[in-house]
């Protein structure tokens, strides 16, 4: 059977951050390769560096040496940083959603950013998807944790990206709202054949991914 | 919507200034001309013969009247009280002379020979009102006197007041018929000059421009020569005005510009999730930049209908303002205008919507710019 296709790479990821006793490094030398539809964990204790990666990995942030890449169809790999929210979907562990715009509109607003101004049949699947085809119109401020989380999920999702980063989604839930969480996240993800790349402190729902790593000291490990 | 509103005010405060100032601007052209017309001609010496000359300027076609006048300072008596008076002598049958707008007290076609129309504070100074008598000795009574021959005053009865607005006139100013005038000055047929009024008032310069030619010993004045200084003041009241009103504006947009650079800087994790998302620099750019110029273009028409709804209520706001202070009506008093003068002019409309858009917009462009160039990761820390 032929190795599945690359949809995420890193090679030698370094980044420190200057603090008043030096520079502090948090991440030595990373490698990390991720292929279409899989999933992967990294673990950590906190401080290791786990959402420095992430933010890595996506081009949210920019390594001192090492460079990150992610599939962006029919250009094959490319430079994280130069291709934001392109070939990559973002859950942050706080949702980061605009609170002035209703579910609907927050998922419309990746689509948009990223010139698919008329996908609104295509967010509302989305959130139907996800359980919230009743809550399209409520701010995030009437939606509960999880189904915020749900709606970062759906925006994460809608402009189909090869990868989903996603930076401790249950971190801010209880512990059954975040089980339902991570169940429909990796259902949702398997469904639609994206890679997952999933930054968490549960052994868990590491143990759930198709692979575990875990960071320490700066360095990424197999589990 | 403080930001509109802080735009909103600023625009109305700099237009009501200019729209005001150029009523007063209007008010006091419009004047200049009904006082002295919209030309004057004068000569070194009294015109002789001015019939041919009056003649030959009504035929013009750029000329809609012309009449003569003399003019010179008399002493004005009534009882104990005396006063030095510029009489005019005029045609008391132009039915068209300005006089007749400022009539107060009496009327203009009462003016014969043995009737004078004075200007409103010359008349409190002799202390007359309409139907009181005043003695009048002019210059050639005294060479008279000189000669060894005993001159008597002129009597008049006062039939007319009149009060234009200019202290020159009103505290100086009486209105005898011409013929009258000539026999007390012993001016025979002469006279000193002409008052023309044209059909097109603005185009004063180029009419006497072109009058002037071929008559050396005449001078053609248009009414912008009249009381050049006066007009001037008045524009460079109103520059100064502006430039003051552009000062407040721009301390309003700054307002607006630190307002926005607020919002952006609260918003910061939001222009991070943006940025995540995929959002170019200039989508960013376009997003606030949008922003300031949607405040411009909201506050530009508050500012609008502020402007209108100040201007429209502007006798009862300043009827409050002097009651509220204890004055009197100082329109009526100093500038004696019935109600506070307006002209409202495009191209100030225009200026003050251009400029607070341009503002706005690149108060909303800077701090979107400065949030478009950070790292999304550091955005988004400042949550």
């Amino acid at each position: 059977m032929p190795e599945a296709e690359i949809v995420l790479s890193a090679q030698g990821l370094q980044k420190s951050f200057a603090s008043p006793a030096g520079p502090l490094v948090v991440l030595r030398s990373v490698d990390l390769v991720v292929h279409a539809s899989e999933s992967v964990s990294i673990r950590g204790s906190s401080g290791s560096g786990k959402t420095t990666l992430l933010q890595l990995l996506g081009g949210l942030d920019t390594a001192d040496a090492g460079e990150a890449n992610f599939l962006l169809p029919g250009r094959g790999l490319v430079p994280a940083r130069k291709n934001l929210g392109k070939g990559v979907g973002f859950v942050f562990q706080n949702y980061q959603l605009m609170p002035e715009l209703n579910a609907l509109e927050n998922v419309l607003l990746a689509a948009q950013v990223a010139g698919r101004p008329a996908a609104a049949a295509e967010a509302q699947a989305l959130l139907e998807s996800v359980g919230l085809g009743g809550r399209l119109r409520h701010l995030p401020a009437q939606l509960s944790g999880g189904e915020c989380q749900r709606v970062a999920i759906a925006r994460a999702l809608i402009n189909r990206p090869s990868v989903l980063l996603a930076d401790e989604p249950t971190g801010n839930l209880d512990e059954a709202t975040g089980a339902e969480v991570m169940r429909l996240l990796l259902e949702v993800v398997a469904q639609r054949g994206t890679a997952l790349v999933l930054v968490t402190h549960s052994r868990e729902f590491a143990a759930r991914t198709d692979r575990q790593w875990v960071l320490s000291n700066g360095v990424l490990s197999p589990a | 919507m403080v930001s509109i509103l802080g735009v909103g005010l600023g625009v109305a405060a700099l237009l009501v200034v200019q729209t005001v100032m150029n009523g007063f601007g209007e008010e006091h052209r419009l004047r200049i001309r009904e006082s002295f017309g919209d030309c004057v001609v004068v000569a070194r010496t009294p015109i002789e013969h001015p019939q041919d000359l009056l003649k030959a300027l009504r035929a013009d076609a750029a000329v809609a009247s012309a009449t003569p006048f003399s003019e010179g300072p008399a002493l004005a008596r009534q009882g104990d009280f005396s006063n030095v008076a510029y009489v005019r002598g005029i045609d008391p049958t132009d039915t068209g002379h300005p006089a007749r707008k400022y009539v107060f007290a009496g009327g203009f076609d009462e003016l014969d020979d043995g009737r004078v129309i004075l200007g409103f504070g010359l008349a409190r100074a002799l202390r007359v009102q309409v139907g009181d008598k005043i003695e009048v000795w002019s210059p050639a009574m005294a060479e008279r006197a000189e000669k060894g021959k005993a001159p008597l005053p002129a009597v008049f009865e006062v039939c007319a007041l009149v009060r234009t607005g200019f202290t020159e006139v009103d505290d100086r100013a009486a209105f005898i018929p011409l013929r009258r005038f000539n026999q007390l000055w012993s001016m025979g047929d002469r006279v000193h000059g002409l008052t023309l009024r044209l059909k097109e008032p603005a185009q004063a310069y180029d009419v006497a421009a072109r009058l002037n030619v071929g008559r050396p010993t005449l001078q053609f004045v248009p009414w912008q020569e009249i009381k050049k200084n006066f007009l001037e003041a008045i524009r460079f009241e109103k520059t100064m005005l502006f430039f003051l009103m552009f000062i407040i504006t721009l301390v309003a947009s700054f307002s607006i510009g630190s307002t926005l650079f607020s919002a952006v800087i609260r918003r910061s994790r939001e222009v991070g999730v943006l940025v995540a998302l995929g959002a170019r620099r200039l989508q960013l750019v376009a997003l606030f930049g949008l922003q300031g110029l949607l405040i411009g273009a909201l506050g530009t028409s508050l500012g609008f209908l502020l402007t209108w709804l100040i201007l429209a209520f502007r006798e009862q706001i300043l009827g409050s303002i002097n009651s509220l202070f204890g004055n009197g009506d100082m329109v009526a008093n100093v500038y004696q205008f019935s109600k506070v003068p307006l002209h409202y002019d495009a191209s100030d409309f225009v200026v003050a919507a251009g400029f607070t858009l341009l503002v706005t917009t690149i108060a909303g462009l800077v701090p979107a710019l400065w949030a478009a160039g950070r790292k999304p990761s550091e955005a988004m820390r400042d949550a």
